[in-house]
């Protein structure tokens, strides 16, 4: 802070006086006309949008393609840590629910396969809510250097998460086929309901995405929720049967179908009915209907409640 | 780009209201920038004067700790900035470090939004920064990609224009490592490239032509010429004002948020370089030092030492 000096000169220079104008409302809008001149800065319209979104799809599968490509860049063994962290993490929920509490074995006939498909999928919709979340901050320099629908972002984010996730199936598919041949363990036999995987995975990716949308705007404009969301996170983890069966532990409760038809854990039994052949996990249309029912409702919501932000991204 | 002691958070809120209102002219307009009011949410941002500048006690800072100082503060970076740009202008904007020049730019491209007040602007708004900053983990090449297409172009257009953009960059052989092993020269350079590759109807270049050699200077302007032979409109912002003046058609000056000067570059320049002048040689004096400040204020190009 500069303190003046009495003996020192005068008043500080200053620049000429501001020049206060302001067009008038009337002629803006009649040199616009004339003009063909176009205003930004405001959300566009459903419609545009949508149509911008949709010529804007290979940026997205670029980015997309290029964030998973960066992910885990700075190890040695590089992608393969997508792989290797999702095991280990099955390994010790196995360990803990699986054999010391014994909690995952509870109603289910092949825990490890249980488990590795509850966290290998569960670890698919935590890590896209978070890339949701994290999507504009994250990329507020690409926010604020590039013109583009911002929808871009999150679903970008979901759809890297998607392509890690693909070779993580093969290794959860392997995994539980092989768990199968374990004395303690309920066989799984590779049948034609393998294929429903397909279906269930795009269902469960269509869902996050409306998540991801979602979180992705409250936290732009509420950072703070960013530290809520890893607690939100594990609660749902809980509350989804992630590592036990939520039939079990729950159905005695009047409120349990809640927890059997909430979204994350409709997906999580669409994937193991799937690949699965536990009895208290069979292919049921019910569940399939809510799988979509939520897929299509959240992703719908999702985009509004993104959309409607749209001209305020960037702004802090 | 906005520093929080820079700015000041009084908002006289009378002043805007006595504003003389002015007729648009009307031929040949591809921007129309109205009142423009532009704000940041800073967080955690300390009360001026309750920073280092005085020592407090133990006590005094728990006193202090009381809601005194909000949690989030609005910075205004831009307050009520009008004006109207024609087809194949070249306006150069100057201003000291903070005056909200960078910020002004970026509002003018819709990637900031205004507080208050409107922009419009002619046709398809494909504006350009130079600053795309690109991710730091990914090859020039992929950056190439997603900063193109970020652009609007599509992936065909891209692969017939990537090697131009590459020789336009001059980086050669680095193009396949990632962007963080390259110099900042090079990074400039990439960027610019990319940003170019588009032709777009209102280019901007914030500071870009500080970075990168003689040869790569002319080049650049080549290619702000071509932009405005295809109608389109520049704008530069530069502490170098032997560049504005050679570049540039028309000079705004903004100062502290708002446009103190617009007109010819030559009159408008001479007029800043007074000013930075006179602020030198008045903040040396007030220092208690000798009042032969002139000495030192010779040059008024880059960051120039007459901040504080």
């Amino acid at each position: 802070m500069v303190s003046v000096d009495q003996r020192g000169p005068g008043a500080p220079p200053t620049p000429p006086e501001p020049l206060t104008r302001v067009f008038s409302d009337e002629s803006v809008s009649e040199a616009v006309a004339q003009n063909d001149l176009e205003q930004i800065g405001v959300r566009p319209r459903l419609g545009t949008y949508f149509k911008e979104l949709w010529a804007s799809r290979s940026f997205i599968q670029v980015l997309a393609v290029s964030r998973a490509e960066s992910e885990n860049q700075n190890t040695y063994l590089g992608q393969i840590w997508s792989l290797i962290s999702p095991i280990i993490n099955a390994s010790v929920y196995v360990l803990i629910f699986g054999f010391l509490l014994k909690i995952g074995r509870e109603g289910i006939e092949n825990t490890i396969a249980f488990i590795v498909v509850g966290v290998f999928m569960f670890r698919f919709f935590e890590r896209s809510v978070m890339a949701g979340a994290h999507s504009l901050n994250k990329n507020m320099n690409l926010v604020r250097s590039v013109q583009f629908p911002r929808a871009v972002l999150p679903i970008a984010g979901v759809l890297a998460e998607l392509t890690m996730l693909g070779p993580a199936l093969l290794v959860m598919c392997v995994i539980s086929y092989l768990s199968g041949f374990l004395p303690v363990a309920g066989k799984v036999t590779i049948d034609a309901y393998w294929l429903l995987l397909i279906p269930a995975v795009l269902l469960m990716w269509m869902f996050s995405t409306g998540c991801a949308f979602m979180v992705a705007r409250w936290v732009a404009m509420t950072p703070d929720l960013d530290n809520l969301l890893p607690h939100f996170l594990r609660i749902m983890m809980y509350a989804s049967g992630v590592i036990f069966s939520v039939d079990r532990y729950l159905g005695q409760f009047s409120w349990g179908w809640l927890m059997e038809y909430q979204p994350v854990a409709v997906y999580l039994y669409l994937v193991r009915s799937s690949i699965l052949d536990e009895p208290a996990y069979q292919p049921d249309a019910l569940m399939w209907l809510m799988g979509v029912i939520w897929a299509v409702l959240f992703g719908v919501i999702g985009f509004l409640i993104f959309w409607g932000g749209e001209e305020r991204y960037g702004r802090d | 780009m906005t520093d929080v002691d820079e700015v000041d958070f009084e908002i006289d809120k009378d002043e805007l209201d006595d504003t003389p209102v002015l007729e648009v002219p009307s031929d040949q307009l591809s921007l129309l920038v109205n009142d423009l009011h532009v704000s940041y949410r800073v967080f955690g941002a300390k009360k001026v004067g309750h920073g280092a500048g005085r020592e407090w006690g133990v006590l005094d800072r728990l006193v202090r700790r009381g809601a005194r100082q909000p949690p989030v503060r609005e910075v205004k970076a831009v307050r009520g900035i009008t004006f109207a740009a024609k087809h194949g202008e070249a306006i150069g904007i100057i201003g000291m470090n903070g005056s909200g020049k960078s910020t002004l730019l970026r509002a003018i491209a819709g990637l900031i939004p205004p507080a208050a007040g409107t922009v419009h602007v002619a046709g398809n708004p494909s504006l350009l920064g130079v600053n795309a900053v690109l991710m730091k983990d990914l090859t020039g090449e992929r950056n190439i990609m997603i900063g193109a297409l970020a652009l609007g172009l599509t992936k065909k257009q891209v692969r017939e224009r990537y090697q131009e953009i590459v020789d336009f960059a001059e980086i050669g052989d680095f193009v396949n490592l990632p962007m963080k092993t390259y110099s900042s020269g090079m990074g400039a350079r990439l960027r610019f490239s990319i940003s170019a590759s588009a032709v777009p109807d209102i280019l901007m270049i914030d500071e870009a032509l500080a970075t990168g050699d003689a040869a790569f200077r002319a080049k650049s302007k080549a290619k702000m010429d071509e932009v405005r032979q295809s109608a389109g409109t520049v704008f530069l912002v530069s502490h170098s004002l032997a560049t504005i003046q050679s570049m540039c058609t028309r000079v705004l000056w903004v100062h502290e948020g708002r446009l103190v000067m617009d007109g010819d570059p030559k009159q408008v320049c001479v007029a800043y370089r007074d000013f930075v002048h006179a602020r030198t040689a008045y903040k040396l004096a007030a220092a208690g030092k000798s009042p032969g400040g002139k000495k030192g204020a010779g040059k008024v190009t880059g960051k120039s030492a007459t901040k504080r």
